[in-house]
């Protein structure tokens, strides 16, 4: 099984003007598609210059919404990684009633709009919610506030390091941590030591998946923050604010940077996807 | 590359240490503002006067809060839990969701004028040289002109522009429509036939419309005032017949009181009543119900020929069912519309 | 197992827990206030003419999309694999792209470059009559840019997995290109073009950041479901936002579990 694509030689054609029409039809496509957008923007973000786009970036809201969408996007990682290793351990390792529902249940968030997940939230936690009463009583805030952006965001990633450990636990089978456990070794010292290593690039590959999710999150965040300014804004709300008072080159350098940001994740994703069929 | 990374990573860290403090619980020495979308660039303006105003008085600095969303939207997000200390928005009746929630206790029509901060009307915006010759209601029910207005679900000015539209046939004053219910349900329908956008709010349409979309947008005047003075050249055509906005403000004190912050907060509303923060209303093109103000700047604002308000149609409480209600006329004519497709 | 039972009870206890606060309460919060009226009052939300619309819309763009992308996804596929071209690892990495990058950029991107007043969005309104944002048109494009990776990365595992020699012979034996593509390529990929064509189908259903700047929110014209929910939240609609809530998780769910499914079927007829 190859490990990166190597291009197969060109065979004998019967039709010498296949291959030039499909290239340039699916060049053309990816072109059309996503180079001439992301060109597009580029563009604009730069059109009056490096300096004001730089000084854009400089803008106390600005920076407070990348450092929100950092900080939301670190802990939905965090939280997601924890409780998605365990999830994928207990999914592929255990056996118990409910195991397949419980296995299906982790897609949920692929089929949950964005909106709607911000609305479950203000179901549970609004003022009309089913645990308002007693979040009240303790005196924390969820909706409208970072708490509750903070479960939307993990909510949405939730399943991406689950879904990217899962099949690396089952390829890597029982007979390693079996055999450590025979010679003595604790049930964490073999994850520790055994499991972990072989599943390490599978969870950094879901990792990066989670953190590129959890940064681009808009839908949810916009229906459960609020919107207030310098307080609860990520940077995608303040694209999307920006565009609504007419600071198109602050929303065009904002988008540029999220842009730029998924690249380098980008860039990571394809790093780590060599690395994990390579182990596997 | 790996070194990019934990570059990335540091920088990332750093934005983190500065977006802490943000977690931290509400704190004195703030109060938040829930506004609707139209009146941004005014508030921005007066809030620096007003934290001159306090340091003055109290020694303190004042932080301000602002959010700002389509005024039913904003009405439910505070009634659902967004803990703004004053709501300032576009309709009576979405003030009464938030009352109606039992978040206002005071009495907010008794300060300012009967609890209005600001006036405006409804009025067009056309493209520079207008076009397509619109000059009133009936022009635009032309075939093939295209419109926008906002969606009466979440935006304050939406409604308003309805209302408008409604009254000033229900009136008889539209030409080629009968006075009366049926007339206004028959220009409604016309208007709405040629609607290409549905936006959540009324910033949200006027930016549409500035990015090329329609021939014509019904909106307050004030955002077309905004516009041209950040630089549109767009031009504002006055109906002969339009309603009078007008736009309460209130202290939510079922937030405010447990915060700490009913004194900040009654402070500044009711500075926004003073004769200064009336004239910064006026320069971002709202009408000022300050009389001192409005006297200043009548000259600004012309009086259309008839103008009057939501009373004469009946007050709120018969127009937000009867006309938005799920059977109100407004539903009615959209489904009407769509089924005649 | 490695673990002692209290070990591994608690660590399935903590997995239930997690799972339960984020999925299944939720999801449970959401169906209960959809059918607080019983299902009667559920289907007379959904049937309300405007939300029904948006249903459809939601329905016939995703579907227009995943046609689409079905084919192009595939010779995107083919193209990458079977040849070379200067370029071609640079074009790889980016066929992800959508994945990484924020749809709410996806969406202000296709504005700046499609609105009326760009040139080129003027240019089709003029010249073709094409009016891209703000009409489904601009709906469909944003869905595509969105799933792109989707097809191209279930098919092109499976094209590798073809031994060109099979190709070969077959050109040599003098079959068209054509014959070849049908009779050996199709049927040993068409698993794959499946599962994506299906997974970028269940993604469309539920876009919305991407949707709501390019489409125009006008029910009956170009409002989807997802941005219909929006509306509804924001008037206090409770019971429609969450009856059209119940439907698209319910439909996109569906679609995953049968792309779940058929996975799992073909990877065991495959072990054999």
């Amino acid at each position: 099984m190859p490990v990166e694509i190597k291009p197969i030689k060109p065979m004998i054609q019967r039709n010498p003007w296949v291959r030039p029409c499909l290239l340039s039809l699916v060049l053309g496509y990816i072109a059309f598609l996503i180079f001439v957008p992301i060109g597009t923007l580029f563009f604009s973000a730069f059109s009056e210059g490096a300096v004001s786009f730089f000084k854009v970036l400089c803008r106390w809201d600005v920076l407070h919404a990348f450092g929100l969408t950092f900080f939301l996007s670190l802990l939905a990682v965090f939280v997601n990684a924890v409780f998605g290793l365990i999830i994928a351990w207990v999914l592929v390792r255990h056996d118990f009633p409910g195991k397949k529902f419980l296995n299906a249940l982790v897609d949920l968030p692929f089929a949950v709009s964005p909106v709607v997940a911000g609305y479950m939230l203000i179901l549970l936690f609004g003022r009309t919610g089913w645990c308002h009463a007693w979040l009240q009583a303790a005196g924390i805030k969820i909706v409208f506030s970072l708490p509750g952006m903070a479960i939307a965001t993990a909510f949405v990633s939730l399943p991406f390091v689950i879904r990217e450990v899962m099949p690396v636990l089952q390829e890597i089978g029982l007979e390693e941590e079996q055999a450590a456990h025979t010679l003595g070794a604790n049930g964490w010292q073999t994850f520790w030591r055994v499991t972990f290593p072989s599943i390490r690039w599978g969870l950094l590959y879901g990792i990066t998946l989670t953190f590129a999710r959890a940064m681009g999150e808009f839908g949810a965040l916009f229906v459960v923050s609020g919107a207030v300014s310098g307080e609860t804004e990520t940077a995608t709300l303040f694209v999307f604010r920006a565009m609504d008072e007419r600071m198109y080159q602050e929303a065009y350098a904002v988008s540029v940077v999220l842009a730029a940001v998924s690249f380098f994740v980008l860039l990571a994703m394809e790093a780590l996807k060599k690395r994990v069929r390579e182990e596997v | 590359m790996k070194r990019l990374f934990r570059l990335f990573f540091i920088y990332g860290c750093i934005l983190t240490v500065i977006a802490l403090p943000a977690c931290a619980q509400k704190k004195e020495n703030e109060i938040t503002l829930g506004a609707y979308t139209a009146p941004r660039e005014a508030y921005r303006a007066i809030i620096p006067l007003f934290q001159k105003y306090w340091q003055g008085k109290t020694g303190k600095n004042i932080k301000v809060k602002q959010s700002y969303l389509g005024s039913g939207a904003q009405a439910r997000a505070i009634a659902g839990g967004f803990e703004a200390d004053l709501a300032a928005l576009s309709l009576e009746s979405d003030m009464e969701v938030i009352r109606k929630a039992g978040l206002i206790k005071n009495d907010w029509r008794k300060n300012g004028s009967l609890g209005m901060v600001t006036r405006s009307i409804v009025i067009f915006a056309v493209r520079a040289g207008n076009p397509k010759n619109i000059h009133d209601w009936q022009d635009l029910a032309k075939p093939g002109i295209e419109i926008l207005t906002p969606n009466p679900k979440s935006s304050g000015g939406a409604m308003w522009n309805i209302l408008a539209l409604y009254g000033a046939a229900q009136r008889g004053k539209v030409p080629g429509y009968e006075a009366g219910n049926q007339g206004a349900r028959n220009l409604l329908k016309d208007v709405f036939k040629n609607v290409t956008v549905l936006d959540k709010g009324a910033r949200e349409s006027i930016i549409n419309f500035e990015k090329g979309i329609g021939d014509a947008l019904i909106t307050y005047e004030s955002e077309v005032l905004v516009g041209k003075k950040s630089g549109q050249n767009y031009e504002a055509v006055m109906p002969s017949s339009t309603i009078l906005i007008e736009t309460p403000l209130a202290v939510v004190d079922g937030y405010a009181g447990p915060h700490g912050a009913l004194a900040p907060a009654e402070a500044f509303r009711d500075f926004l009543w003073s004769r200064e923060a009336q004239k910064i209303f006026a320069d971002f093109g709202l009408r000022p119900v300050n009389p001192e103000a409005a006297a200043e700047v009548s000259s600004q604002f012309p009086i259309p020929a008839d103008l009057w308000t939501v009373e004469d149609l009946g007050g709120w409480g018969k127009v937000v069912p009867g006309i938005f209600g799920p059977g109100g006329i407004f539903t009615a004519v959209m489904e009407g519309i769509e089924k005649e497709k | 197992m490695a673990k002692t039972n209290a070990g591994a009870l608690s660590l399935r206890v903590t997995a239930l827990a997690y799972l339960a606060f984020m999925l299944l309460i939720p999801l449970a919060a959401v169906l209960q206030d959809g059918f607080r009226n019983g299902a009667a009052g559920f289907l007379k939300s959904l049937l309300n003419p405007a939300a029904w619309h948006a249903f459809k819309l939601t329905l016939w763009t995703a579907f227009l999309m995943a046609a689409i992308n079905a084919v192009m996804g595939t010779l995107t596929a083919y193209v990458l694999v079977r040849y070379s071209f200067p370029g071609r690892s640079l074009i790889n990495s980016f066929i992800d792209l959508p994945f990484a990058i924020p749809t709410l950029v996806t969406g202000v991107m296709l504005v700046i470059l499609y609105g009326p007043q760009q040139a080129l969005g003027s240019w089709l309104k003029t010249h073709w009559g094409w009016q891209i944002i703000f009409a489904p048109t601009g709906i469909v494009l944003a869905l595509l840019f969105v799933t792109f990776p989707l097809v191209v990365r279930t098919v092109e595992p499976l094209l590798m997995e073809i031994d060109p020699d099979q190709e070969e012979a077959s050109r040599t034996l003098g079959a068209s290109s054509w014959t070849t593509f049908w009779r050996i390529l199709f049927p040993a990929i068409l698993p794959g073009v499946l599962t994506g064509t299906l997974l970028s189908f269940s993604r469309a259903l539920g876009e919305f950041g991407s949707v709501v700047v390019v489409a125009g929110n006008i029910p009956f014209k170009s409002q989807t479901a997802a941005v219909y929910v929006w509306g509804e939240i924001e008037s206090q609609n409770q019971q429609g936002a969450s009856a059209m809530s119940v439907m698209l998780v319910a439909l996109s769910f569906f679609v995953i579990l049968l792309v779940d499914w058929f996975e799992k079927r073909r990877r065991s007829v495959h072990a054999r």
